[in-house]
């Protein structure tokens, strides 16, 4: 929304970008993960072509190319995107994986979505990275204001459209929301171009906790019913039958015009929706 | 002294114009080469006298003045090398020349009147000047060859009356043949002759046709029939154009032909509509960067809202958005308007569509709602992002046989296309199974199997996501028999039946129009008179027309109903676009005007109060325009509406096709 | 629930109507209330005799709305039973929102939740919060209030320092369950900070990680969300983030919200301010709430929403209004398809569902599909000429007006007139 057009850092503060597989929320197909593309997105305006991905688990998933194809519009000059990949089977435990790879990379700010999309979908990963590496994490991020060598500014989004300004010490993770700008398409050409280093790691461990679990399809959770509590058959009644507009509100009528207003600055101030009294107001009366 | 300047003249122009020729073979000769055969020289004249003629002629006034004035000049020029250059001073050759330079001056006069106040198509500049250039040439190359057959004195070539004759021919010569090779207007004539020969799509002429002794007049739309767009090799290091030099040579001698006269533009509907496309600039564009330069020597209408002389282009340098901004390319509706009247038989909807392919699969800048429907093809298989199991639900009452359940095989595969989401379409093909129904013919559909035909994805440029879905509609197709397929979604209709013979899949493909017509012809279908005549106009699906050429089918089966039809000025092969093809109605340029408006402008014309359509997509836009207006019916609908059903059939299911959903507010 | 006593004597004597005290105790009750606790009638004894003589029945509810205004209240909301705890066997913490300092609807849901885990146990339920006084942890089902305030700032966002403070709560009283609210970035931040730091204590004990989206617990176990297509169910864990809706808020008991203190809290005093944000500037500083231009808000999320409809017609100063007042402008369908806002600002069923906690509508009748796109506003605010529409209905103020005047008189009043252009407004007014 208010993404901030000129902040780069190039190569300064090394960036890596984690990124997950997607499930398309229709048809289930494996692709970007909303939240992790507007990850990669924030790195790649921020760092250009000098944004590493990292990615744990399988090497054929389909959504990997889809973010390597995001390498575009970057400066001139820039290489294709590269990806590590860390192979890993879906029920291996990402995390010892991931914090070796980070720790060996002189990676400083970790760019990643706030919730997987499929697997566990926890949003557990970023905390126990941080936790591991012992960085700072801020989470909710919709937008990167400035970023020098030790700290990074960062807008986080609030409900209702709101933002508040952060300023995190590097190195850090910074898990984005769903509100910051939108990614760039997915190319082609790019994805095809794209590198994809296959790294090494130690045999991942399968996640401990999964054995206990039990997976089962996701269920329509139940719709919550008004319950009326009452001792008598007629209330019950008249609270499920009752049109719920007839809410009681206040109508003002025959007012002229200053009177309504006035009316209705008492209300939102009241209300709290402005600001007590403005001093115009107070010059006003 | 004219006996001698007169050849030294014309083997200087001609050494002269062979340079610049060689040099703008060069230039075209940068693009990427394809394997070629000089042999196809010879098919040149024959292309030139017939095919290039037939399209010229659709302007009869003019295709007279340039049969006049090119011919004289031909002649002329060929007699004068004879007589003037090699001095074989014959007088029935003298007298042969005179009468070629007086065609050429009839026709030159013709040309100059035109160009007293040209129309708007034309473009000025130089082409301006050509006019009196060939005034100089006939009357001067008259002049000199007069002592010839002896009216006037031989000493003639004495003094100024010499001079100033020299000088006229000298100017002649200049633009004619120099002009010709160093890229003066004559160019088209050298680099069009050229064009003929190495056309890309040599499909597009006569003498490719195995069956010319077939008594059939001329087929003006014949020439449109080459239609599917190129297979783009994704293996390949760059996809797309992004250079002038990225072009297939082939398509740079293709630019370079273009006389600049206009009829492109007048055909354009984005340029009607006041959308930043010229097809006419877009050409002289490329032939910019061609060169190298800037554009602020053309002469002719800008793209509309876009200023001429801002731009610059190279061989080497990328087009967008140096030379041509991606808006441009993005208002094409690819109807094929341009192309259909395009005299010099110039492909523009290749260029743009190799132009998009660049833009969307090496630099991701696919405008926003077409990089939404394109993600949403490769993830859901329908550009809406719907899930594609709904894909029959529309059909939930209808106990549409699915093919899965034939393995014996069908005679008919009922394609329904993305229509299927949309609750409009949905009318149709419940009137389109009426019918089918109503016809005894045997049909299936694939149901979830189906996906979309990838036409918006590869028209937006989208080559990888068009062959992947191709690849597997391919498949699919594959595991089922059935004799034809037939669809009521022209887009469909086009891809299938010709584009996906690239990638292994033939069939045979009927468009729905033509399906009811040849059910009408075999008598099964009855349909009662309408109660109350009204007048009816059909709109051209580009296509369904001038994409595959299918004009008489949709008017049959009008005539069958027993309606009153009127017919719109632009119609047929001259049918204006609805605006929606091509992923524009995607990416949505803003322009002054809307194109569906233009087009129900049109069909107000006529004073139908109904507007039967063939095409889902047309019907969405032309619907989009704002009440009161014809309506829109699909043909599917206004037979299905007429139908006297088979008496047997009254158990079958015949929720009339107007249980129409209410539309929330 | 009351109990009710029953004075067989009394009810003999009603029995009887011979008996000679019959008429003080069978009083003409037409309506009252029986051992079950259900209301009876008797259909005999309702109505009056009318001027006509014949007998009418008021089934409109009217007399019985008016004369249950004070009294009918408690019968409606039957009494909480009152529940107390003295001797808790262990804790369970529940940390609410607490948006705005007041207990939202999830934080109710949440405390719920942790009735359900602590039933048939003698563990306290207790609410952990970083404000002082908060309302109504009793009714919500608090059994202990823990009070964080002395160890972090409850106006900033500092979730280091509270993650610290939770910590010493996990040492010193070792709850059995911690319980957060899935919403970012609260709870759901909170609680995973949580998660990692304990996770990080004791690798190994699948028990600490914890379960994320919990959207149900039954049977010991929970079920919560993993990704969008697939849920986990588990053994309750020890730290529950959970969704809204995640178990019914209680109804019927009151608890006693006793407020306890931390014994390491009460010895070591709380850094002053400053000095805490400066050990805080390590990982996450709070640099305080950023201006937001409320145009630039996407609609859904915008809190404050001046609409406008078709009883606009002074646009300019409609525009000026939505400014002066920092709304974000909506509109209804008539609105946008008459082309004076875009289809993006459209509210409604076919528009954009709003969430505005203050949603302002002038010159807007309220077709069905428009109240549709606002049912989530808190505040509802009409002003239209018509006092019988339906958006009047809605509103929880209504002014009856017309509607450019009063905008104008709003701006006016805020110190800020449109420059004036009377004219040409005057000549809109009379087209309109």
């Amino acid at each position: 929304m208010t993404q901030p057009d000129n902040v780069t850092v190039g190569a300064a503060v090394k960036t890596v970008a984690l990124v997950s597989s997607g499930r398309h929320p229709v048809s289930g197909r494996a692709g970007r993960a909303r939240e992790d593309a507007r990850a990669v997105e924030m790195g790649l305006s921020l760092s250009g072509g000098t944004l590493t991905l990292l990615h744990a688990g399988d090497a054929d998933d389909a959504a990997l190319p889809e973010y390597l194809g995001m390498y575009h519009g970057l400066s001139a000059g820039a290489g294709p995107g590269r990806l590590d990949l860390l192979p890993m089977a879906p029920d291996g435990d990402a995390l010892p994986a991931l914090a070796a790879r980070l720790r060996q990379s002189d990676a400083r700010l970790v760019l990643t979505g706030q919730r997987a999309e499929c697997g566990e979908g926890s949003g557990m990963l970023p905390y126990l990275l941080a936790e591991t590496l012992g960085w700072s994490i801020a989470t909710g991020i919709a937008a990167i204001e400035q970023c020098d060598g030790d700290h990074v500014t960062v807008l986080q989004a609030l409900p209702q459209g709101q933002r508040r300004r952060l300023e995190v010490a590097l190195p850090c993770l910074l898990a984005v929301d769903g509100v910051a700008p939108a990614p760039r398409q997915s190319a082609f050409g790019p994805a095809r171009r794209g590198i994809t280093d296959s790294v090494a790691t130690a045999a991942p461990a399968a996640d401990p906790g999964w054995a206990a679990w039990q997976w089962q399809p996701a269920r329509a959770r139940p719709k919550r019913l008004k319950v009326v509590k009452s001792t008598n058959a007629r209330d019950r009644f008249k609270a499920a039958a009752a049109k719920s507009a007839a809410s009681g509100g206040q109508v003002l009528t025959d007012l002229a015009p200053d009177e309504a207003a006035d009316r209705l600055l008492a209300y939102l101030r009241s209300e709290k929706v402005l600001a007590p009294v403005s001093d115009a107001e107070g010059a006003d009366q | 002294m004219l006996q001698t300047l007169l050849p030294i003249l014309i083997f200087a122009a001609l050494a002269v114009g062979a340079v610049g020729a060689a040099r703008r073979i060069r230039l075209w000769r940068r693009g990427q080469r394809s394997p070629m055969g000089w042999h196809r020289l010879v098919r040149m004249p024959k292309r030139y006298l017939n095919d290039l003629h037939h399209i010229v002629a659709r302007d009869k006034a003019m295709a007279h003045t340039h049969v006049a004035t090119a011919g004289g000049f031909v002649a002329a020029m060929a007699l004068a090398l004879v007589v003037h250059g090699f001095g074989w001073r014959n007088p029935i050759l003298g007298g042969l020349l005179l009468l070629a330079s007086l065609g050429m001056f009839v026709g030159a006069l013709a040309v100059n009147r035109r160009r007293l106040d040209p129309p708007a198509k034309l473009s000025k500049g130089p082409w301006q000047r050509l006019s009196k250039s060939l005034l100089a040439y006939s009357v001067g190359m008259f002049l000199v060859s007069l002592p010839l057959v002896g009216v006037a004195p031989t000493t003639l070539g004495g003094g100024a009356l010499a001079l100033v004759l020299t000088l006229l021919v000298a100017w002649g010569l200049l633009e004619m043949i120099v002009g010709m090779g160093w890229g003066g207007p004559m160019k088209h004539a050298f680099a069009g002759s050229l064009h003929l020969a190495f056309h890309r799509r040599p499909e597009r002429f006569d003498d490719q046709h195995g069956e010319p002794q077939s008594k059939i007049p001329h087929d003006v739309h014949r020439g449109s029939r080459s239609t599917a767009l190129f297979p783009l090799d994704l293996a390949a290091p760059k996809l797309g154009v992004e250079k002038p030099s990225d072009f297939q040579w082939e398509q740079l001698l293709g630019f370079d032909a273009c006389v600049q006269c206009g009829r492109c533009q007048a055909v354009c509907p984005a340029y009607a509509a006041g959308q930043p496309l010229n097809p006419k600039k877009l050409i002289q564009d490329m032939v910019v960067g061609m060169v190298g330069g800037s554009d602020a020597r053309y002469a002719g209408s800008a793209y509309p809202g876009i200023e001429v002389g801002k731009h610059r282009g190279a061989p080497a340098e990328p087009i967008v958005p140096q030379l041509v901004e991606a808006e441009t390319l993005w208002a094409c509706t690819t109807c094929r308007a341009c192309v259909e009247e395009c005299p010099m038989m110039i492909e523009h909807v290749d260029a743009i569509v190799d132009m998009r392919r660049f833009v969307t699969l090496e630099r991701g800048e696919t405008p926003e709602k077409g990089a939404a429907a394109i993600d949403n093809l490769i993830a859901t298989d329908n550009p809406g992002g719907l899930d594609n199991a709904s894909r029959l639900d529309w059909a939930a009452d209808l106990d549409i046989p699915r093919i899965q359940d034939r393995p014996e095989g069908v005679d008919v595969l009922l394609w329904l296309g993305d229509g299927a989401f949309d609750m409009r379409n949905q009318r149709t093909l419940r009137s389109l199974v009426k019918i089918l129904r109503a016809g005894g013919v045997d049909f299936a559909v694939l149901g979830d199997e189906e996906r979309d035909s990838g036409d918006v994805a590869r028209r937006l440029g989208d080559e990888a996501t068009f062959q992947r879905l191709a690849e597997r509609n391919i498949a699919t197709l594959s595991r089922y028999r059935f004799q034809r397929i037939v669809t009521a979604d022209p887009h469909s209709f086009h891809v299938l039946g010709r584009e996906y013979g690239a990638f292994g899949g033939h069939y045979t493909v009927r468009h729905h129009s033509t399906f009811i017509a040849e059910l009408f012809d075999a008598g099964r279908l009855h349909v009662k008179a309408a109660e109350q005549r009204e007048t009816v106009t059909y709109h051209d699906p580009c296509y369904l027309g001038r994409y595959n050429g299918e004009f008489a089918a949709p008017r049959q089966v009008l005539a069958a109903l027993g309606v009153e039809f009127a017919e719109m000025e632009r119609s047929g092969y001259r049918s204006r676009c609805c605006g929606g093809g091509g992923g524009a109605a995607l990416s949505d340029v803003p322009g002054k005007a809307r194109i569906p408006d233009m087009r129900m402008e049109d069909v107000r014309e006529t004073g139908a109060s109904t507007v039967a359509v063939a095409c889902p997509q047309c019907t969405a836009m032309l619907e989009g325009v704002v009440e009161p207006r014809p309506q829109i019916k699909d043909l599917a609908e206004m037979v299905a509406e007429a139908l006297i059903e088979p008496a047997s059939d009254t158990a079958s299911p015949t929720a009339t096709a107007d249980t129409r959903e209410e539309i929330p507010a | 629930m009351s109990v009710r006593r029953v004075d067989p004597h009394a009810e003999r004597i009603r029995r009887n109507r011979l008996h000679p005290r019959h008429h003080e105790f069978a009083r003409p009750a037409w309506r009252w209330t029986s051992a079950a606790g259900v209301t009876r009638i008797n259909p005999h004894a309702v109505g009056a005799i009318g001027p006509n003589g014949v007998k009418r029945i008021d089934r409109s509810g009217a007399s019985v709305e008016a004369s249950s205004a004070g009294g009918a209240q408690t019968s409606t909301e039957p009494a909480r039973r009152p529940i107390t705890l003295d001797a808790p066997s262990g804790y369970l913490m529940v940390v609410p929102e607490l948006a705005e300092g007041r207990l939202s609807d999830h934080d109710r849901d949440l405390l719920g939740l942790a009735r359900q885990l602590a039933a048939d146990t003698d563990l306290a339920v207790t609410a952990v919060t970083f404000q002082r006084e908060v309302a109504g942890l009793e009714d919500a089902g608090a059994d202990r209030r823990l009070e964080l305030a002395d160890l972090v700032d409850a106006d900033a966002y500092d979730p280091e320092s509270r993650l610290a403070a939770l910590v010493t709560v996990e040492r010193e009283l070792a709850p059995l369950h911690w319980i957060f609210a899935d919403d970012f970035p609260g709870g759901g931040d909170l609680g995973r900070r949580l998660g990692a730091r304990l996770a990080a204590g004791d690798s190994g004990d699948t028990r600490a990680r914890p379960a994320t989206r919990v959207w149900q617990v039954v049977d010991g176990q929970t079920r919560s969300r993993a990704g969008d297509r697939q849920d986990i169910q588990r053994d309750v864990p020890k730290i529950l983030i959970a969704l809204a809706e995640c178990a019914e808020p209680i109804s019927e008991t009151r608890h006693e919200a006793r407020p306890i203190t931390l014994a390491s809290a009460a010895s070591t005093t709380a850094p002053a301010p400053e000095a805490r944000s400066e050990a805080g500037s390590a990982g996450v500083v709070d640099r305080g709430r950023v201006a937001v231009d409320p145009q630039q808000i996407p609609l859904a999320q915008a809190p404050f929403i001046l609409s406008a409809g078709r009883g606009i017609g002074d646009w300019d100063g409609y525009h000026h209004a939505a400014r002066v007042l920092g709304a974000s402008e909506g509109a209804s369908r008539v609105a946008v398809d008459d082309g004076y806002m875009p289809r993006a600002r459209q509210v409604g069923a076919t528009g954009t569902f709003v969430t505005a906690s203050c949603y302002i509508a002038v010159g807007i009748s309220g077709a069905v599909q428009h109240l549709q796109g606002i049912t989530k506003c808190q505040r509802v605010i009409a002003i239209n000429s018509d006092p019988s529409c339906d958006m009047v209905k809605r509103a929880d103020l209504a002014i009856i007006g017309d509607g450019d005047a009063v905008l104008a008189a709003v701006c006016e009043r805020l110190g800020q007139p449109r420059a004036a252009q009377g004219e040409p407004r005057e000549v809109q007014h009379d087209a309109a």
